[in-house]
């Protein structure tokens, strides 16, 4: 056994590994990440992840329900570290995992993956604690510095395979194709929505149909509502109208931690950012790191005081001119894991359950398939696909989504020091 | 008994920590759960401290009144609401006690229920220029007396008191603390030692809080205090201000024969409560589990559950005469203007938004007033902005 197959072990127990093995991880894993772009090329199938923020237990709650590494493709869009009680431990299990399967693990840069802001949200705190020196958060740092600022997924199907395992009644509707499903982490189908096939004569209808959960998962937080909807919450992607259906025409879709940026129209200028440095406070690499959608028209100022709002118009052009189907970001508590916006433009995935053990609210990840439909044909990421033939083909089809809600680690495996207050309330 | 109470300054040079003084039989009544309501008060100052210190308030007196080696820097949605809170509260009282000059005459009184660490006093003490207010402080004997050692202790909160350390003499200062250390008096404020249970059984009102004015205006304060109570004491607590000290509510005096009675059943009365609200959703059930592995119980959280419940509760309880509540986040968007909000925004990077608002929503600021004779005292209040719904 090597000695980073021990570290994730002895990680993976939640056990910290000893300073100067995280000097040489670091050292390692900053090698591995200076190799790759500003936007990392990931091929579906993928799990799509948000922000974790030091929460160990519920970490490992999500490989659990995930699959562990390396037999999942995982794409984790940032905020590794802050508030949890356990970032390093969290940080340097995926940082192993990245060093050791570097091509099934893919870590973007979050808005606390930074100087200034660990200094203010615990990360530094935590290293001091643990480690007696400010060492540790110095070489974490310096690995924040090499992350990238974002990645594109690509090849994936716009069709999911319907989840067997369940005894309810998935029969697709006749003429329709599995688009969204959201299962409970027992891997329970709680709800999904179909789409027209693709057929030159269909309009833009959205087939939905919804499973009744079981029984004994009806209660649980965060899930009881869903069933009841019209659809998974906020999944309003269309059908797509435009002839051949032979092929997949999935377009790709980007991943980034916060958002987008008035100063960035393509997927290409991201890759011209020189993103080796702290986050700078305002331009092109912070708005990635700290914007948000909203329902505004345009751009917007953004309470953080940092990146900024920026409304359904503004994503489905930036969609458009540069062929995406979909854009995934984390950054934004959502209570139910998930949150579809703009007709399914764009979605926040939240992977924090209970965060700060105190806002009560569901985690989910979301996972992406594979296009085996054998057309081959797979968007290119440049920003040109969609647009060469410009007449019809202006709408790119969405992929196929399945979300995995899962709730925070049981109390008692979580093994909150007792020595630290636990959440903050007015008292 | 008046022989026993010592000079406040004679007390200060022996300052050889409590010998005799302090933890009385009383403290030893205490149980588990009071006790841990007693420490809600030092997690209370921590929070104030660290907003001062990072500029969100402006507070001489909080270091003084904070633990010594407690001081901790609280994260920013915990300052912010910390800075909403204190302000909001702040507001109220400066519209109830009017504008500070020689011209206002009308003498006010607070009475702050569960007072602990609370700084107001010095801070409205040092910034009016008349003592134109008597301030009453209340509290379990343990939290009164940990706050006579700090004024004892601290030049700083003697001098807002208008403690000349020249003047050694009783007179000279007006200022007494008991033998136990933990009752004080002055001409402008008293500090009581009681536990707000024993209230409502009390047979003598005004002899329980010595120094109340019961013909003055006078504010009651709750900032997190009522709702560790059950619902029935807490109403009970309420009614002994409203029926018993400050005269009946309603015009029909109970009993006519006493003269003492139907004068002072004058008295306007108005309430702020500062608590949390909405345990029934997700975060608010995570709050109630949270806080109870703590061992902390809001009882009456679930009676008063929302804004609307706490309108009534006011309207139920003898504050006829006005009801309202907003709960922090309204507060922060609609009292605190943009130039003030900027300012505080700019103090730290506040990067969670979604939690600042699922937090804020689940306190409130509740207010609500009685007037009596035509005095007027809470007009002010009358143009604050309340939040409408539940």
């Amino acid at each position: 056994m090597s000695d980073l197959d021990r570290a994730i072990e002895q990680l993976r127990a939640c056990r910290l590994i000893p300073e100067s093995q995280v000097r040489e991880l670091c050292y390692k894993a900053r090698e591995l990440l200076i190799e790759e772009g500003n936007v990392v090329s990931v091929d579906a199938p993928v799990t799509i992840c948000g922000d974790i923020h030091g929460q160990f237990h519920d970490l490992m709650e999500l490989f659990r329900v995930g699959g562990d590494v390396p037999d999942t493709n995982y794409l984790f869009m940032g905020d590794f570290v802050d508030r949890g009680f356990y970032s390093l431990e969290s940080f340097l299990l995926l940082l192993c995992l990245k060093v050791r399967y570097p091509d099934r693990i893919t870590l973007i840069r979050g808005n606390h993956e930074s100087r200034q802001i660990t200094t203010v949200y615990g990360f530094y705190d935590e290293c001091i604690r643990k480690y007696g020196s400010a060492n540790v958060w110095r070489y974490c740092c310096e690995v924040f510095d090499y992350l990238a600022l974002g990645a594109i997924v690509l090849g994936a199907s716009s069709e999911l395979e319907p989840t067997s395992n369940t005894g309810l009644s998935s029969m697709p509707i006749d003429d329709s194709e599995l688009e969204t499903e959201v299962l409970n982490s027992s891997g329970e189908v709680t709800s999904s929505t179909y789409r027209a096939r693709q057929r030159s004569s269909s309009d833009a209808s959205t087939d939905s149909r919804n499973i009744s959960p079981p029984r004994d998962i009806s209660a649980a937080p965060g899930q009881a509502a869903a069933p009841s909807r019209t659809g998974a919450p906020g999944t309003g992607a269309s059908g797509d109208g435009n002839g051949s259906a032979v092929t997949s025409r999935t377009g790709a879709v980007l991943c980034v931690h916060g958002g987008l940026s008035p100063l960035i129209d393509s997927v290409d200028k991201i890759r011209l950012i020189d993103r080796k440095q702290e986050v700078p406070h305002e331009g092109a690499m912070c708005d990635l790191l700290w914007s948000d959608p909203d329902e505004i028209e345009g751009w917007g100022l953004s309470p953080r005081g940092a990146g900024f709002l920026f409304g359904g118009d503004i994503v489905k052009q930036f969609n458009h001119l540069n062929g995406l189907s979909l854009v995934a970001r984390a950054h934004q508590l959502v209570m139910e894991g998930y949150k579809e916006m703009f007709d399914g433009g764009i979605v926040t995935v939240w992977s924090a359950p209970n965060y700060c053990y105190r806002c009560g609210n569901v985690a989910a990840i979301l996972e992406l398939g594979e296009d085996t439909s054998g057309g081959g044909t797979v968007a290119r990421s440049n920003g040109e696909y969609g647009r060469s033939n410009g007449i019809v083909n202006n709408r790119v089809v969405s992929p196929g989504r399945r979300y995995r809600v899962f709730e925070a680690a049981a109390q008692d495996t979580r093994g909150m020091p007792a020595k630290k207050p636990v959440a903050d309330y007015f008292l | 008994m008046a022989s026993h109470i010592p000079n406040l300054n004679t007390l200060r040079r022996g300052r050889g920590r409590g010998r005799g003084i302090g933890r009385t039989e009383e403290t030893g009544l205490s149980s588990g759960k009071d006790r841990i309501v007693q420490g809600t008060d030092n997690d209370a100052s921590v929070s104030r401290l660290s907003a001062v210190e990072l500029g969100y308030l402006e507070d001489a007196y909080a270091a003084a009144l904070t633990p010594a080696g407690s001081a901790t820097r609280r994260l920013p949605i915990i300052n912010r609401g910390t800075y909403a809170r204190t302000t909001a509260i702040d507001q109220l009282v400066a519209r109830f006690l009017g504008p500070s000059s020689p011209e206002n005459t009308h003498k006010k009184q607070i009475i702050s229920l569960g007072a602990g660490s609370d700084t107001r006093v010095f801070r409205l003490l040092s910034s009016r220029q008349t003592p134109d207010f008597i301030y009453h402080e209340l509290d379990f004997a343990v939290n009164t007396t940990d706050k006579i050692r700090a004024i004892r202790s601290a030049p700083i909160l003697q001098r807002a008191l208008g403690i000349d350390s020249s003047k050694v003499s009783e007179k000279d200062t007006g200022v007494t603390v008991s033998v136990a250390g933990d009752a004080l008096h002055s001409p402008s404020y008293h500090v009581h030692p009681v536990d707000l249970r024993s209230l409502s059984t009390c047979s003598d009102p005004a002899g329980a809080l010595p120094g109340v004015d019961t013909g003055l205006p006078t504010l009651l304060i709750s900032e997190c205090c009522l709702v560790y109570l059950s619902p029935t004491e807490a109403e009970q607590v309420v009614a002994f201000f409203t029926q018993r000290l400050f005269g009946h509510g309603h015009a029909v005096s109970g009993s006519r024969d006493s003269l003492q009675e139907v004068q002072s059943n004058g008295a306007s009365l108005g309430l702020i409560l500062y608590e949390p609200i909405r345990p029934n959703d997700a975060f608010g059930r995570t709050m109630v589990s949270n806080l109870a592995a703590r061992g902390i119980q809001l009882k009456t959280l679930p009676r008063y559950a929302s804004l609307e419940a706490q309108r009534g509760r006011f309207r139920d309880q003898g504050f006829g005469d006005g009801q309202a509540a907003a709960d922090i986040e309204f507060i922060w968007k609609r009292w605190v203007n943009e130039d003030e909000k900027e300012r505080v925004a700019g103090l730290e990077m506040l990067d969670e938004m979604e939690e600042w608002q699922l937090l804020a929503r689940h306190y409130c600021i509740a207010w609500g007033w009685r007037e009596r004779d035509n005095a007027l005292a809470f007009a002010g209040w009358k143009d604050l902005e309340a939040q409408q719904g539940e």
